[in-house]
């Protein structure tokens, strides 16, 4: 008996100590009940009792600014919708990254929220894939979205045919920000190209050594990426970075992906030396205090930089990058879906249908530092300089989907390319990432899950 | 009243009950992980070892072992000991130990999250580390910038916050020891370190392998300072198996791939489990 008891809490030790192992279905984080009121259905030809209505909203954006955008949005869609409730679901965690595992167990357990935020492409894809999401062709006609919303954007959200997603905003991911004091007293101007880039960067680096020439933050690895990406496009071109991103280049072969890792492995030493410690918003402060020159990062880090005073034309300012050969929009979509089994599918019709409003897409990104997906919204409508430009540039120039989280590539690979981008910085071994970047791109199978994108082009 | 075996199980259903989910859950992620299951809509697919076989040939997964095997050397030696000379100099402080001892357990109050981040501020270029390294004239160190010292300063973290559990472990050790043990020492002229090294460690042994054993489950779960600290980075260099196991199965979707780590990690705790369980059993039944 004795020996049955000790074996039980040894058991019970043993249980109680093993690595936590992901469940099939981990338990999601603290969400809303939404509880249905059943009405009773007369014959008698009495309208029904009104149905308490509801909306089940589930997003990230609840850092400050995203907050406030937000509420503006539900500001609009209750002032159309008096009649439905709208219950906020949000999961903190930028580019949906927390979102994504709260959703994949509330999915799995057929109880999803009425609508849920994604980021278009391949990321959109992992949900159709996964049968979790309706088309929204419905809205898409009704809205006339095929006009008023560029042709690019439409086939970021369409697999098969049929549109998923209904975009709302639209981030700019190819910025080049700078710390306007230092150039003027370095007499520098804005880089074009990667070679320009690495110009400035050494000037920088001879004529005031304690700057960082270039600010990254690495405990984001994605930063490494962003950086990456706009070499990529000033080596190659937005035709070869769409290539790549979607496994159409052999990595082993291809002269222009070795030749952007070339330029890159140049910029490593310009980089702020502790990049492994900082954030990508620690590394945007740098540019503020003039700890560093300049910083290659999306729109959302100029509202960082205002946030904390610093102002556009005065301590900092933003360049489009690169400008040759050829000026692109490098775009990331903010959009919402119609999930499948959504508690109240009436009421995500009418929140989509709201989204697609220019007057609340134009007040929204006003806030948000993003720019309306809508072309009705003009470019006047911002009130200040670095979103004007944004602004006409995805009206005027050719737009490209970003590979920021895994919207043009797969998840899979964009997560192993950034192990392999970081890991880059520090060997500088460009044959080794070049073989890494040719073993991960079959194994994650990056050619097959990026055929939705050839086939809308 | 008299115990029947009944109440004896009754008293012990809820025990069975937690008992038989945990292991229904490993189960179920052990089935997980002979599936080929990836992306979010669950695909329960056998496909037999498929998973550990790739997960076997993964230069990651290897890299990831070492660090843990690393976390096991580096890690678990510094804090018993340290663990122990605390606790021996506290069982000699007297009144000192009522505000000492606190004091040295407050780090295992906080979460891992919160040691994280402050260590990560701490190992800051302009940090507490660098500036005194600075101020006292010597070159400033990337620590967690670097990835040759990254795991060490992660290390570092943790020994902070678990020195505290080691050291109460050792006091109830140290407390055990019959007090005329040490009177007979003293009279025969032994000094504070002579009792440490002939009475006090010698006698220790039961609460070593507590402390050992349940470091090492520690060591085998490390995640949220990896997360918080440095994500695993620079590059992967500070990546430990829970953390690879997490990105596979959430970020990449590979869940199936993911499960087979957790079955991995597993299998090292039971390694580690097994011999300590049955050492308890045997000194149980003596």
């Amino acid at each position: 008996m004795k020996k049955f008891l000790i074996l039980l809490m040894a058991a019970a030790l043993l249980a109680a100590c093993a690595a936590p192992a992901p469940t099939a279905a981990p338990p999601p984080a603290a969400i809303v009940q939404t509880v249905e009121v059943p009405v009773p259905v007369t014959v008698t030809p009495q309208p029904a009792a009104p149905v308490a209505k509801e909306l089940v909203v589930s997003h990230w954006w609840t850092a400050g600014g995203e907050r406030q955008a937000m509420d503006v949005i539900f500001e609009h869609f209750t002032a159309a919708n008096p009649d439905i409730e709208l219950l906020d679901n949000p999961v903190a965690g930028g580019g949906g990254i927390t979102l994504k595992t709260v959703l994949q167990g509330l999915l799995a357990a057929k109880a999803p929220p009425d609508t849920f935020q994604t980021l278009s492409g391949s990321e959109l894809k992992m949900y159709v894939d996964g049968k979790y999401v309706e088309p929204v062709d419905d809205i898409w006609t009704d809205r006339d979205l095929d006009t008023k919303y560029p042709e690019v954007i439409g086939s970021m959200v369409t697999f098969d045919g049929k549109h998923y997603a209904i975009p709302v905003s639209i981030h700019r991911a190819n910025w080049l920000f700078y710390n306007v004091k230092l150039f003027n007293e370095l007499g520098l101007k804005p880089p074009t190209d990667v070679d320009e880039l690495i110009a400035v960067a050494k000037t920088i680096h001879d004529k005031k050594p304690d700057v960082a020439p270039i600010a990254i933050g690495t405990r984001d690895k994605w930063t490494a990426v962003f950086l990456f990406d706009v070499v990529l496009l000033s080596v190659g071109g937005p035709d070869k970075y769409e290539q790549f991103y979607t496994g159409q280049l052999d990595p082993a072969t291809d002269p222009t992906l070795k030749t952007a890792l070339e330029k890159y492995a140049q910029l490593a030493p310009y980089l702020y030396p502790f990049h492994g410690t900082k954030t990508w918003d620690g590394a945007i402060a740098l540019l503020g205090t003039g700890e560093a020159g300049m910083m290659v990062i999306g729109d959302f880090g100029a509202a960082q930089l205002v946030n904390a005073g610093y102002k556009e034309g005065v301590d900092w300012e933003g360049a489009a990058f690169p400008t040759k050969p050829e000026e692109v929009y490098l775009m990331i979509i903010d959009c919402f879906v119609r999930p499948v089994g959504a508690p109240h599918p009436d009421s995500t019709t009418a929140w989509l249908n709201n989204l697609t409003d220019p007057e609340t897409q134009a007040e929204f990104t006003i806030i948000k530092g993003s720019i309306a997906a809508n072309l009705d919204v003009p470019a006047s409508n911002y009130p200040d300089d670095l979103h004007q430009r944004a602004s006409e540039a995805f009206q005027n120039l050719r737009v490209v989907p970003a590979s920021a989280h895994g919207a043009l590539t797969p998840q899979a690979f964009l997560s192993d390319w950034q192990d392999i981008l970081t890991r880059f910085l520090y060997t500088g071994d460009i044959q080794q990432t070049i073989s890494d970047a040719a073993t991960f791109m079959e194994s994650d199978d990056v050619a097959g899950q990026s055929a939705w994108y050839l086939a809308a082009k | 009243m008299r115990y029947t075996r009944a109440h004896i199980f009754l008293f012990l259903s809820p025990l069975l009950l937690i008992v038989l989910f945990m292991y229904g859950m490993i189960a179920w992620t052990g089935y997980a992980s002979m599936t080929n299951w990836v992306g979010m809509a669950p695909s329960w697919h056998f496909n037999g070892v498929d998973n550990y076989i790739k997960l076997l040939g993964m230069g990651r997964f290897w890299d990831a072992l070492k660090n843990n095997v690393l976390w096991l050397v580096v890690f678990i030696p510094p804090t018993a000991i340290l663990g122990l000379v605390l606790a021996y100099i506290l069982d000699v402080a007297g009144w000192a130990e009522r505000i000492f001892r606190p004091v040295l357990l407050y780090p295992m109050a906080l979460s891992f999250v919160v040691t994280g981040n402050l260590w990560a501020w701490m190992y800051d270029a302009k940090g507490v580390f660098n500036m005194s390294l600075t101020g006292l004239g010597l070159k400033p160190q990337l620590w967690i910038a670097s990835p040759d010292q990254v795991l060490y300063c992660i290390i570092a973290a943790a020994i902070w916050q678990y020195t505290g559990f080691a050291m109460i472990l050792y006091v109830a050790a140290i407390r055990e020891i019959p007090v005329e043990i040490f009177e007979a020492a003293k009279v025969d002229g032994a000094n504070l370190t002579q009792l440490f090294y002939n009475i006090v460690v010698p006698n220790v042994g039961q609460a070593t392998m507590i402390v050992i054993a349940m470091l090492t489950l520690f060591s085998l779960k490390i995640f949220d300072l990896v997360w918080v600290m440095t994500f695993g980075g620079p590059g992967t260099s500070s990546e430990v198996l829970p953390f690879f196991m997490y990105v596979a199965s959430y970020r990449q979707g590979f869940v199936g791939l993911g499960s087979a780590i957790s079955m991995v990690i597993l299998l090292l705790a039971i390694l580690v489990v097994i011999p300590y369980s049955l050492w308890f059993m045997k000194r149980a039944a003596e």
